[in-house]
């Protein structure tokens, strides 16, 4: 290292600062969610718990409540995921590799619902709703759901499909391969990862959905982010909720390894309009 | 299928023959489709409806008498100006902490700016749910900020939770990572050589950030701050959880009107009101993303 020129390496102050101050700000609330998850006794006046244990934990994972919100959960996410993939990863393929009439106008279209605030856009769809007796239905959330996915399926994807290199797709049509076959051993393998990424997001996506779930699904399809808001609003054992804060961040975790990729290109805050 | 087919039949203008153009559209048919019906068609839906209406007589004619009771209610102008206060004032935190960690992750040089990206995108993988928890369990009645005020012999604080200030504690840290993203995305247009030789010519740091760095970068502002309004505006997960039960926010306002009271009508009214207030928010931000797309 030479430092001859005005030198760079000195303490990097403001890094301390900001890293200080944002690990106080959103790392240290969900470390203290962490640990009354892991809680038995803690009472006020005390700086740590007076009793560590797993009770908790056991007695959460034995509420009936719980695994049905789990297992509904993991239903609707799974279904509007394999729906939004069915019917978005085909669109994606067509709008980046075919031509069609109003290409261009439809591809954009997939931004009306951004241009509205959510939840009046919601409540506009749950007057639909509410005339096709979809609400407190399974199949009314599913289809809200699926209308928030499209968005992120459509176009990710597209980029996924453009960013494949065409000359090897045209290298093996030329020694003779079948369109189908190019697709799948050339186009697939390089689309493949960052679609599946695409996939596992909105799957996880779908998973913690709050809103609609609870406008359209409530009280009958209680998902675990709506079964999570009746724990916060009813002021039960606050282990439960710290629990299931736990539990539920799982998924989140995954995500947060898998996205990295998608998330550390730029073209993701470009999607976003930056 | 139906949704297929249909898409199958539109005509098809364009001159320059193509005998896979009829495959492209059947191919996007359904979610384009799935588009029109859950999104276009409830906004007219909720535009006709609450305005053009049947009377007593049961003739359909122009309405807008329940436009006239919102904004001649009391408690709707309360709620109204709750969530012009929550946006305005989440807006000016988002830019006050995230264009300075944005223009340090831009220009700064060591191992530390890739740690304060991942903490400043850490929210993003914090469902807002997880959020409210943690927040009620750390500034919440004798939560952790009073446990260690308490162990060092100050007085506890005046609790958020539950007044006008949760939501906006909530909202503004919901709302980090994206502002960081789409901030630190425009100031990657900003050339080191433009920093560089305004230096030369004798600039100091706030010369240079106002007159290089930021009409280079104010566009993206505008996106960042238009795509955190839209989402604020009507924001429901956390005015619901964290804010207080009256004056409430737009979000739980619309919900309590169709869910509790059953009145369709004023929800529309409601919603349709937000629409308005952020009309303007909406057409930039979709103006903006489709022209970046282009490039």
């Amino acid at each position: 290292m030479a430092v001859t020129i005005t030198a760079r390496p000195r303490i990097d102050g403001l890094g301390i600062i900001f890293t200080l101050l944002l690990s106080l700000a959103i790392i240290f609330p969900l470390l203290v969610v962490g640990t009354w998850a892991f809680t038995e006794i803690w009472r006020y006046p005390n700086v740590v718990p007076q009793q560590f244990g797993l009770r908790f934990w056991e007695q959460t994972l034995t509420r009936p409540d719980v695994w049905g919100a789990l297992t509904l959960s993991l239903q609707l996410s799974t279904v509007v995921t394999l729906l939004s993939a069915a019917i978005c990863l085909p669109a994606a393929y067509a709008f980046a590799r075919m031509s069609f009439p109003a290409r261009t106008v439809l591809f954009f279209s997939f931004l009306a619902g951004h241009a509205f605030p959510k939840f009046g856009l919601l409540i506009a769809i749950a007057a639909i709703f509410l005339q096709l007796n979809l609400i407190g239905t399974f199949w009314g959330v599913v289809l809200i759901q699926l209308v928030g996915t499209l968005l992120f399926m459509i176009w990710i994807p597209v980029a996924a499909f453009q960013a494949v290199d065409r000359r090897m797709e045209e290298a093996a049509r030329d020694v003779g391969a079948s369109p189908l076959r190019v697709f799948w051993s050339i186009t697939l393998p390089q689309a493949g990862p960052t679609i599946a990424a695409a996939v596992l997001l909105t799957f996880v996506g779908t998973f913690y959905e709050t809103e609609g779930a609870w406008l359209i699904g409530a009280p009958a399809i209680r998902t675990m982010p709506v079964l999570m808001i009746s724990f916060i609003n009813n002021q039960m054992v606050i282990q439960y909720g710290a629990v299931l804060s736990v539990m539920l961040w799982v998924p989140s975790f995954v995500a947060l390894m898998f996205a990295r990729r998608v998330i550390g290109g730029g073209a993701f805050a470009r999607g976003f309009g930056g | 299928m139906s949704q297929a087919t249909e898409a199958e039949h539109r005509p098809l203008i364009d001159a320059t023959g193509d005998s896979r153009r009829p495959t492209g559209l059947l191919l996007v048919g359904i979610p384009v489709l799935l588009m029109a019906w859950l999104v276009v068609w409830p906004i007219i839906n909720a535009i006709v409806r609450t305005i053009w209406r049947p009377d007593q007589t049961g003739d359909y004619g122009l309405d807008f008498s329940s436009y006239g009771f919102f904004f001649s209610d009391g408690y709707s102008l309360a709620n109204l100006s709750i969530t012009l206060w929550t946006t305005g004032v989440c807006a000016l935190f988002l830019l006050v902490i995230c264009l300075p960690i944005a223009l340090y992750l831009r220009f700064a040089q060591g191992p530390l700016p890739g740690f304060v990206q991942a903490l400043a995108i850490f929210p993003m993988f914090v469902p807002s749910i997880i959020l409210a928890y943690a927040f009620i369990r750390v500034l919440g009645p004798n939560g952790m900020v009073d446990i260690i005020l308490n162990s060092v012999g100050l007085p506890k604080i005046r609790t958020p939770y539950l007044t006008p200030w949760g939501p906006v504690i909530g909202l503004v840290w919901d709302n980090i990572p994206l502002t960081v993203l789409i901030l630190l995305s425009g100031l990657g247009s900003v050339a080191n050589q433009a920093i560089e030789a305004a230096r030369d010519v004798g600039a100091n740091r706030l010369q240079v950030f106002w007159h290089i760095i930021m009409p280079r970068i104010s566009n993206s502002i505008l996106v960042a701050l238009s795509f955190s309004i839209l989402g604020i505006f009507s924001a429901f997960t956390l005015p619901y959880l964290l804010g207080p039960a009256a004056p409430e926010m737009m979000g739980p306002f619309m919900q309590r009107t169709f869910r509790e009271v059953n009145d369709l009508l004023n929800a529309m009214t409601q919603a349709v009101i937000t629409f308005g207030f952020c009309i303007a928010f909406g057409l930039f931000y979709v103006r903006s993303v489709a022209r970046n797309q282009r490039k």
